[in-house]
């Protein structure tokens, strides 16, 4: 989350840094009930009656191997399998999320799995959270309510022409070129305006544009918000997918990944990410497959602390 | 170099651009399809000369802060691009000199 500055952020702004700024961990369950390989179907239906809860990883030695549902329950029930082992009933396939990934990630999951829960697995694959939409909402729920507090105490400021105070969020489509550039072209327009040096408003302008082309280029969609003050300009460019399987192949140049219609459009060339890079002060970029990538870059615009390089 | 000169020496049509377009300043050229490789770019007084007839050839010129861009091949400039070379100030040229020859025809009257 932004701490620096206070301004009020533009609605949709405010929610896509809570889906950045929050992990996953910091919204799960923490206190897990998982069954082991040993228990059978009636140990299963014992702990979800008395806990109140619809569903339960499987774990061998902290590691996740399934999970156990409600409808497998009930579909042990039915064919008098409540005696059986666990194993026989559980879903094997289990896709599991990581702790440390952000909150924007667990909601693309959700849309792209049927589960309603997901186990939440540390560093060392050991299970140690489950996060369900309860859980997100709540989470959600919870910031809001806090950043509207804040907001309903500060002052309304009146609008400064010079002020270099701005953030708004941009939507694109999928291989929507028509629109591709427009963003930045408008955030362009802004600083110059404002007198930011032209090698300045230029590094902007860049970055802005690569993340722009990539979210239409290569993701299915997504957004890209701008959030400056007087200090820097910062980029962040979030997608819903389809998530990078190699952010290092991304980041070398030269690498892509692009059809030959998006490279008749005269992108697709490898130079995208690096390029965003290479003109930012501060880079970071964040993906997972099936769940979405998001890139932060920001710009110094006070000469002293900005790259040396550029 | 001015621009006029230029424009003569690729025997390019003005399609659209500011009013005193003649005198714009080039100090450097860039001969790319590849918009990317445009964007790495990060010399002053820049003209772009690209067979890539979209209009993101207009707004990768714009974002690098070039002011001219001269369509090789005589490709069909589009009513989009004009507007956009339009909205962001930019003189938009077309030659029927492909790209390789234009880049000769520059390099022979820019050569110090």
């Amino acid at each position: 989350m932004n701490k620096e500055h206070k301004q009020p952020l533009q609605s949709s702004l405010r929610v896509q840094e809570l889906l950045y700024g929050l992990r996953i961990i910091e919204v799960m369950t923490k206190k897990v009930f998982a069954v082991t390989r040993n228990c059978n179907m009636r140990d299963v239906q014992a702990i979800m009656k008395n806990n109140s809860i619809s569903g339960m990883p499987v774990v061998d030695n902290k590691r996740v191997v399934g999970i156990v549902t409600m409808n497998d329950l009930m579909n042990a029930l039915e064919q008098g399998g409540m005696e059986d082992s666990v194993i026989k009933w559980m879903a094997g396939e289990v896709q599991t999320l990581a702790e440390d990934m952000p909150l924007s990630f667990a909601i693309s999951a959700f849309g792209k799995f049927p589960f309603r829960q997901f186990p939440v697995v540390n560093k060392k694959n050991e299970l140690t959270g489950i996060l369900t939409f309860r859980n997100i909402n709540h989470a959600l729920i919870r910031e809001l309510s806090r950043q509207l507090r804040e907001m309903e105490q500060q002052s309304e400021q009146p609008v400064d022409r010079a002020s270099l105070n701005f953030s708004k969020v941009y939507q694109l489509n999928r291989y929507d070129f028509e629109n591709g550039g427009k963003a930045s072209s408008r955030i362009k327009s802004f600083l110059k305006e404002r007198g930011v040096p032209p090698k300045t408003v230029r590094r902007v302008a860049v970055a802005s544009y690569e993340l722009e082309i990539n979210l239409v280029a290569h993701s299915i969609g997504g957004m890209l918000g701008f959030d400056i003050n007087e200090n820097r300009v910062k980029i962040s460019s979030h997608d819903r997918g389809p998530g990078i399987g190699n952010v290092e192949n991304a980041m070398t140049e030269g690498f892509s990944t692009a059809n030959e219609w998006i490279r008749s459009q005269g992108f697709g060339a490898g130079m995208g990410l690096p390029n965003v890079k290479r003109v930012s002060d501060e880079f970071a970029i964040e993906s997972a497959v099936g769940m979405g990538t998001m890139v932060q870059a920001i710009i110094y615009l006070k000469p002293e602390k900005q790259n040396e390089s550029q | 170099m001015e621009l006029q000169r230029i424009a003569h020496a690729l025997d390019a049509d003005f399609i659209c651009g500011p009013d005193d377009w003649e005198k714009i300043s080039i100090e450097s050229v860039v001969a790319s399809d590849l918009m990317s490789d445009v964007l790495m770019s990060d010399r002053d007084d820049l003209l772009l000369i690209t067979s890539l007839s979209t209009e993101q050839s207009i707004r990768s010129a714009g974002i690098v802060g070039s002011e001219v861009v001269v369509i090789a091949n005589n490709k069909t400039v589009t009513e989009g691009m004009v507007e956009l070379a339009g909205d962001q100030g930019i003189a938009l040229f077309c030659t029927r000199y492909p790209k390789y020859e234009a880049c000769v025809r520059l390099g022979r009257i820019m050569e110090p």
